[in-house]
């Protein structure tokens, strides 16, 4: 136990005493937070569009008013023939640009339908795809309300009229906010990334001042310089997840639905499944360059791409998604994002959290098995 | 624990005679082969307790690999040693427990106070507070580090450093200590005052086992083995060692082109071994007199500017060039 103290209080001179590890592992944290979450928005709003209005009528000027309205789209231009739509795109002045050809409003006046036709720049395929989702639906909605108002102002009640509507409503997540299911993902991105990475560090640098050396002539045992010199790495995980998930609740307003317990304890799992990983990199790897990369390659790809972080898991190929089960982060990512936004507790996420025990048990016996090879 | 596939340490040591109290280190046929490379050729010696044995050789030759079995830091591949009393294979704890070592990088944690790294290295050796209190006092007197305990390590100079290192392998007072390589990089005041402290060590009953390549340094000790390409070649007191040249003659040659002069007598008829001693060319002319050797002539009709020969008592260093140069015709 001597021993263990003795190690776990020199890391901790070491971590305070460096101001680049402190900015990595307290700053750098929280400013990927903001930029991730304010940056890497997959909110598509106030999208820039041009208006080609060919109709000229009261009925085209309510539809654009209508658009106007709504917040996804800005009109910003008002092109007078086809032959600009080309030059809107290439300069980036719009996105969309709504075209309303002649005859829209003696059309909707009649009671046909008026066609309007919607282009879109694809260049940039998630605001493309939100961008005509919502033009759709616009034009829908407003196509219908202008059906409505037309068959009450002819005495039809549309009330008793049969026919069917679809509503559609976002459960957890009803405004869609990007940060509602970016900062639970991020917390496990960046527990991962920097815990691993910190971890893989700590053996090879003492590697390489020369300072092992004389640690493995001391009567120090090899799982006691192990545990010594996670602790801090533990607790410095801790605070991070404590930090991160402050800010997610307090400056982005992310929803905490389930049990503090429940985040606590599995929280604690993936931090010893990431300091397990990160030690068996420090186990094998020759320099600290080497580690920087192997850490990198371990923590954050898997955890940023094959996580559920950002690609739904259900979309990529199997493969891939059966390489996902060898991450933590997976099972964190799911356990993260059921306790913030849907409150599902142990009954629902018992597996997740068996998955993380377990890989938990296996990777700290594997790293020590590791540790315990004498060259 | 261990892999299935790892072997255990019984399976893996092989059988040591039993031990013998009147030495703090016994080396039995000591081996250490990686691939096809033999680091250490089944080597024997002996060291008593309380000798400052120096063990020496050129940079490769098997120093570091020899103390690192010695410290039961990897394991013999054959043969094996006791480092008081105990077997380095099969009770390496033991062992570590038992000695200190300090090496040529002095390793201490720059960003951590002189009196941090006593209070960790005192840990790491599981000393009590009234112990760790007891020897921190000692060691600041030793290294004279009063005043500086809450100095930044990376600021001292390197002396200090050194003397910090000597008092951090220390803490523990261990009665058989591994110096390899203590004085590389040090200042020769530095240097001579660490040997002050490494013989008041001795005389305290300490054993040191010292690795250098300074040859001026080799005669401090009590006892010395020199080892080249895995070989012990010699082994004995100072004097002993020096004795493999008693019968030869050493000039040295003060001479304007003295990397020249080497080069034009390393080929030469009746010449042992040539080489340089700082800007001088040290010659070994066997059993001939110097007049029958008649260095000035000889270079003089080479075209050297000679200043002068003179006959001079064979040094440690001497005597390695020449053990060496026999060792390579023996081989070759």
């Amino acid at each position: 136990m001597r021993r263990i103290y003795a190690i776990a209080r020199k890391e901790f001179i070491h971590i305070v005493r460096d101001p680049r590890t402190m900015i990595a592992v307290l700053i750098m944290p929280l400013l990927q937070l903001f930029l991730f979450s304010y940056a890497v928005s997959f909110d598509v709003k106030d999208l820039p569009t041009a208006l080609l209005d060919q109709d000229h009528t009261a009925i085209s000027r309510q539809y654009v008013d209508a658009l106007k309205q709504s917040n996804y789209f800005v009109v910003n231009q008002n092109l007078a023939s086809a032959s600009e739509i080309d030059g809107i795109f290439d300069a980036n002045k719009a996105r969309v640009v709504v075209v309303i050809g002649p005859g829209f409003g003696d059309a909707v006046a009649a009671g046909r339908a008026g066609a309007v036709q919607i282009l879109i720049d694809g260049s940039e395929p998630n605001s493309a795809q939100l961008g005509q989702a919502y033009a759709n639906g616009l034009s829908q909605i407003w196509g219908a309300k202008t059906a409505i108002s037309r068959a009450e102002a002819s005495g039809f009640n549309t009330a008793q009229a049969g026919g069917l509507s679809a509503r559609t409503r976002i459960w957890y997540n009803p405004e869609g906010k990007s940060a509602s299911y970016l900062v639970p993902g991020l917390i496990v991105l960046l527990i991962a990334v920097m815990t691993v990475q910190q971890t893989a560090n700590t053996l090879v640098s003492e590697k390489e001042q020369g300072t092992f050396e004389q640690l493995v002539v001391s009567p120090i045992k090899r799982i006691e310089l192990m545990i010594g010199k996670v602790m801090p790495w533990a607790v410095m995980a801790a605070l991070n997840v404590i930090t991160v998930s402050a800010i997610g609740l307090l400056v982005f307003q992310i929803p905490f639905r389930g049990s503090v317990v429940l985040f606590a304890v599995s929280s604690f799992l993936f931090v010893l499944c990431v300091l397990g990983l990160g030690l068996v990199i420090s186990a094998r790897a020759s320099s600290t360059e080497v580690a920087n990369q192997l850490a990198m390659m371990i923590s954050f790809l898997p955890a940023f791409m094959l996580s559920g972080f950002v690609f739904p898991l259900a979309n990529i190929p199997p493969v891939l998604q059966g390489i996902s089960y060898l991450f933590p982060s997976r099972y964190m990512t799911v356990i993260s994002r059921t306790v913030f936004l849907k409150g599902g507790g142990w009954d629902v996420l018992w597996p997740q959290v068996a998955a993380l025990a377990v890989y938990a048990v296996v990777i700290i016996t594997l790293s020590s098995l590791l540790y315990r090879e004498r060259s | 624990m261990r892999f299935p596939w790892q072997k255990s340490a019984a399976e893996m040591c092989p059988a040591m005679p039993a031990a013998d109290a009147a030495h703090a280190i016994e080396v039995h046929g000591l081996r250490k082969t990686f691939g096809d490379f033999v680091a250490v050729n089944s080597v024997d010696f002996n060291v008593g307790h309380g000798e400052i044995f120096g063990f020496l050789g050129p940079n490769g030759s098997g120093k570091t690999t020899t103390i690192r079995m010695l410290c039961g830091v990897i394991a013999p591949t054959d043969g094996g040693a006791r480092v008081m009393g105990y077997d380095v294979c099969s009770e390496s704890e033991r062992v570590r427990e038992n000695i200190g070592y300090m090496s040529q990088k002095f390793s201490l944690f720059q960003d951590l106070t002189v009196d941090e790294n006593l209070k960790f290295y005192a840990g790491v050796y599981g000393l009590s507070d009234e112990k760790f209190a007891e020897r921190r006092e000692y060691i600041l007197t030793m290294a004279d580090l009063h005043g500086r305990e809450n100095e930044m390590t990376g600021d001292l100079s390197v002396g200090w450093k050194q003397r910090l290192a000597l008092g951090c392998a220390t803490i523990h007072e261990p009665k058989l200590i591994f110096l390899d390589e203590p004085t590389s990089g040090v200042d020769p005041m530095a240097r001579r005052q660490f040997w002050e402290l490494l013989h008041d060590l001795a005389a305290s009953g300490v054993t040191l086992f010292v690795t250098t390549h300074y040859m001026d340094e080799a005669t401090h000790c009590n006892r010395l083995a020199f080892i080249y390409r895995g070989d012990i070649i010699a082994e004995g007191t100072p004097n002993e060692v020096k004795g493999a040249l008693m019968r030869d003659t050493i000039l040295q040659v003060e001479v304007d082109d003295g990397e020249g002069a080497l080069a034009a007598l390393e080929g030469s008829p009746g010449i042992g071994e040539a080489y340089m001693q700082g800007s001088l060319v040290h010659v070994n002319i066997g059993e001939r007199t110097a007049a029958e050797a008649d260095l000035p002539g000889l270079l003089g009709e080479l075209g050297f500017d000679v200043h002068s020969v003179e006959p001079v008592e064979p040094t440690l260093e001497d005597a390695f060039v020449h053990l060496v140069t026999r060792q390579k015709e023996a081989s070759s």
